[in-house]
């Protein structure tokens, strides 16, 4: 096999040993946590933003799509290269630049470990909040492409409420600078603007984050209940009574026994419900939270309200709910998660209407739920391999997702549109809408080469909803 | 009157009514910016008459400035033309409440205060402290993101803003964002918008999220001998486990020029930092006795104020603009946006600075935040105050900061840029200014780099 032209110019630009071409080496790029496949013609792996603006102009002269990837751990196909071309890896562009604790400012390179910077500044009191539950792989350049959240996202917000500049590549090489080192910058939020635009804007070459305070104490407690409804009925309590959680997570008893027998967590085998609830701050307004959280829990029939005792057992409840995804992956051949998002005051209706679609399509749905933000997650089980399961999964989804619109919400939370969901953005968004969408992207990347077939409805949709079935990711 | 304004009025009378297009001199000059005073206001009742006017205004080749109260119309370039001021004032109704889910969505008009007052029957607010305070519109507040030092602990505009609808000078509405607490569906167009200054599109309805009111709120008072003690303290105090709601630093001439006319009215002889705390009473106490530590191992005292005077300081702290020309006349309002732990080190540039003049200068830094506001209150002629506030700006730069000209003559505008220079996304901002508003109806030359 022999390199063709391009690889041999990326070879030219970086070296050997940062291009990837030949057929089993970039097998390994051609998919993330979506079951898309498309493989990329090259991989290369830049080591500075100079090695990325030669890549850009290179596949702008040669009019070749170009896509960023963190780790591949998205789920919605934000890094697969649908239609070829050169994929990015930030694997080696993995620097923290500077870490300024008195400004609670971290300057990293997209290829740092989000779980790395809160590491790197751990010691000095210090975090990087937003935490999806892949932060032990995921990047913070993919954090910031996707828009990513995560469990505390509910105190805190969102990666955008987290950055406060970026250097970004445009498609043509130029360099920009958005944002600044402190907020409000003069001009337009451009910052704001390229977080979660899933790589279709520009390459995020560098990026200022900021830091946060890690709080004087923490309390983390676990109710338990025997009737699934009267988690999401205390979920709506907690919020109705004025308290704000630093996280407040559901999981079903399918899925919480599907965690305990792989993480052996402490999770109850026979309940039909856990919330997982964290309150932090101050000694003593956790200990008043957590206390007025227990009297709504028993109050909303919660069978047992148990309080970690110790850091470990915290992290081992942790530790379970961020693995729950991997596994049920034991448990089932493949299965498809969602991420709707509906008003918080509706999680016991929307998990009731979940179970009938679950019967109706004779299908395994478990649930996990950023509950306190209203942000859905739950997971079909299915065997790919059984076209009928498939085809009952798919329509399963779209019903669930039809649901999620008709309250008033939303199609993604924290997963981003990508491949997955681009089709039925027409759900929530008039043509005007996106046609502005349209013309805004047409701003930075004029000729679509970055991140292709991304975000934005390919064809127009004629009524039926049709969801890209994800086989499962590796969280 | 001439046929264009005839035109122009007929045309707007055919949209919104006769009742709701005013021309007369003194509704005119009531909005007027910078020296120019509009030709006619338009006073639109819903989004379909907001998306009228502005397709009728470009088409007519007009320049529109959005507004309401017209808290915020000081900041900014001098529009390069203004023929029509739309006035958002009718436009103040609740679309959608749920106060369980902590979201609402409202028209731009209704007034901040209105707004507080409304969503605080449950229990809930927008923590926000803006300039304008009570009589800001909404809108206002998310077109101009504007924040006081609240900020320091529940953000922006930027960051309670859910979605929005957007009235385009091309005659639509267009959505962003939703209703939810969290979404990553498309592009976050609403960014664009929050802190546009009204030069992308009309802002017709957001939707935020509200927070619970705290249970209790106290403010304590720390004189701080020298700067360099304040910086210490502030240092010692954002490093500890206590999370105030907002802490500011005032020079003796911002500390007495706020009390003055309080009950609270007193001489100042140094930088002060006043702070407020939230929580039950078992948390205030906690926090009483650890500022008292912190105070003490830095030689100041410290004092705990009653809430209600306390108020009134903070909202005369957060809302300059609204009571300090009053006073003041010729008083220019210059905010300084840097890292934040220069803060003190710019205070005391800016102190210098002024000195070197004689001129009086009030300084008000909000800590943790990285704003600072200087006011220069002494009437200066023209050159020396322009000289002055280069100074400040080249002094704010060198911290690696910018300095915004908040309020001023609209004849030192004229030499002096408010907003700075540009960076090298500027190209990009142009381009979307372009997309937004293809002929510059909106607010021309008036954002940054006169665009």
């Amino acid at each position: 096999m022999k390199p063709r032209p391009l690889v041999r110019e990326l070879t030219r630009l970086l070296g050997p040993d940062a291009v990837l071409w030949r057929t089993e080496d970039v097998m390994l790029y051609e998919y993330d946590g979506l079951s898309v496949t498309a493989p990329p013609e090259a991989v290369v792996l830049p080591s500075t933003t100079e090695h990325v603006v030669g890549i850009v102009k290179l596949a702008a002269r040669e009019g070749v799509p170009v896509v960023a990837r963190g780790a591949g751990t998205g789920l919605s196909g934000g890094s697969v290269a649908m239609e070829g071309g050169i994929v990015i890896g930030f694997a080696r562009m993995k620097r923290i630049i500077e870490i300024d604790i008195e400004n609670l400012r971290a300057r990293v390179q997209p290829g740092v470990v989000n779980m790395d910077l809160t590491l790197a500044v751990g010691d000095q009191g210090c975090y990087f909040a937003p935490d999806p539950s892949s932060q032990k792989a995921c990047t913070i350049g993919g954090n910031v492409a996707e828009n990513a959240g995560g469990p505390h996202t509910l105190a805190y917000g969102v990666t955008t409420n987290h950055i406060l500049g970026l250097e970004v590549v445009l498609p043509d090489g130029e360099i920009i600078h958005t944002g600044a080192r402190f907020w409000d910058r003069p001009g337009y939020d451009l910052t704001g603007f390229v977080v979660g635009s899933e790589g279709t804007l520009g390459i995020v070459t560098e990026i200022t984050a900021r830091l946060s305070r890690k709080p004087e104490a923490v309390k983390t407690l676990l109710a338990i209940y025997d009737d699934v409804l009267d988690a999401p009925r205390t979920v709506a309590a907690i919020t109705a009574r004025r308290i704000t959680p630093a996280a407040l997570e559901m999981m079903d008893g399918f899925t919480l026994r599907a965690v305990e027998a792989a993480f052996h967590a402490g999770f109850p085998m026979d309940s039909a419900a856990v919330l997982l609830i964290e309150v932090e701050g101050l000694r003593e307004t956790v200990e008043d939270d957590a206390d007025q959280i227990e009297a709504i829990c028993q109050e909303n029939h919660a069978r047992e309200v148990r309080r970690a005792k110790s850091a470990e057992e915290r992290d081992l409840l942790w530790r379970g709910r961020k693995n729950a995804f991997g596994a049920l992956g034991r448990i089932s051949p493949n299965y498809y998660v969602q991420d709707g998002v509906i008003p918080r005051t509706r999680l016991p209706e929307m998990l009731g209407f979940i179970g009938q679609v679950g019967q109706k399509y004779q299908l395994r749905i478990g649930n996990i739920f950023h509950a306190g933000d209203g942000n859905l997650h739950p997971l079909l089980m299915f065997d790919a391999r059984d076209k009928d399961q498939t085809v009952r999964v798919t329509k399963a989804a779209g019903e669930i997702m039809a649901k999620c619109v008709e309250m008033g919400g939303s199609l993604t939370g924290e997963h981003g549109v990508g491949i997955e969901k681009r089709d039925l953005m027409p759900l929530i968004f008039s043509a005007d809408d996106l046609e502005m969408m349209q013309k805004l992207k047409a701003v930075f990347n004029p000729r679509g080469t970055l991140n292709p077939a991304k975000l934005l409805p390919t064809t127009k949709m004629c009524g039926e909803i049709r969801v890209q079935i994800s086989t499962g990711g590796v969280l | 009157m001439n046929t264009a304004v005839e035109t122009m009025q007929r045309e707007f009378v055919a949209i919104v009514g006769a009742s709701h297009v005013v021309s007369e001199p003194a509704a005119c000059s009531a909005l007027s910016v910078d020296g120019k005073a509009p030709q006619c206001v338009v006073y639109p009742a819903s989004a379909a008459d907001v998306t009228a006017v502005l397709r009728c205004a470009a088409e007519l080749g007009l320049a529109v400035i959005p507004c309401r109260n017209g808290t915020k119309l000081g900041t900014g370039n001098p529009p390069r033309r203004y023929d029509v001021a739309l006035s958002l004032k009718d436009m103040n109704r609740v679309w959608h409440y749920e106060p369980d889910d902590l979201t609402v969505t409202v028209e731009p008009g209704m007034k901040f205060g209105d707004f507080q007052h409304f969503v605080g029957r449950q229990g809930l607010w927008l923590p926000l402290d803006p300039p304008g305070g009570a009589r800001a519109s909404l809108g206002g507040i998310v077109a101009t993101n504007a924040t006081g030092p609240l900020r320091l602990y529940y953000g922006a505009p930027r960051d309670m803003v859910l979605g929005m609808k957007i009235a385009t000078v091309e005659g639509k509405v267009v959505k962003a964002g939703g209703r939810v607490v969290k979404n990553v569906a498309g592009y976050d167009i609403a960014k664009l918008l929050i802190g546009s200054y009204g030069t992308l599109g009309v802002i017709v309805e957001t939707s935020f999220k509200l927070f619970p009111l705290p249970a209790g709120r106290e403010t304590f008072v720390m004189p701080t001998g020298t700067l360099s003690i304040a910086r210490d303290l502030r240092r010692r105090i954002l490093h500890s486990p206590l999370t105030p709601l907002r802490m500011v630093l005032l020079n003796p001439s911002a500390a007495e020029l706020t009390l003055a006319g309080t009950p609270l009215e007193r001489p100042v002889k140094e930088p002060e930092i006043w702070l407020e705390m939230a929580g039950s009473p078992r948390v205030l106490e906690r926090c009483h006795g650890e500022l008292e530590g912190l105070a003490k191992a830095a030689g100041a005292p410290l004092q705990r104020l009653a809430s209600a005077d306390a108020e009134n300081v903070w909202t005369g702290i957060s809302d300059l603009q609204s009571w300090l020309p009053g006073r003041s006349p010729g008083v220019v309002i210059l905010r300084a946006l840097l890292p934040d732990a220069a803060s003190e080190e710019l205070l005391s540039r800016a102190e210098q600075e002024a000195e070197n003049d004689k001129a009086l200068l009030a300084g008000f830094a909000q800590l943790g935040v990285g704003v600072l506001h200087f006011c220069l209150l002494s009437e200066a002629a023209t050159p020396a105050v322009l000289g002055l506030i280069r100074r400040l700006r080249g002094a704010a730069e060198s911290l690696g900061g910018v300095l915004i000209v908040e309020r001023c003559h609209w004849d030192i505008k004229d030499r002096v840029d408010a907003w700075g220079s540009p960076g090298d996304d500027f190209a990009v901002m142009k381009k979307v200014k372009e997309t937004w508003d293809p002929k510059g109806t909106l607010s021309p030359g008036r954002f940054l780099g006169r665009a």
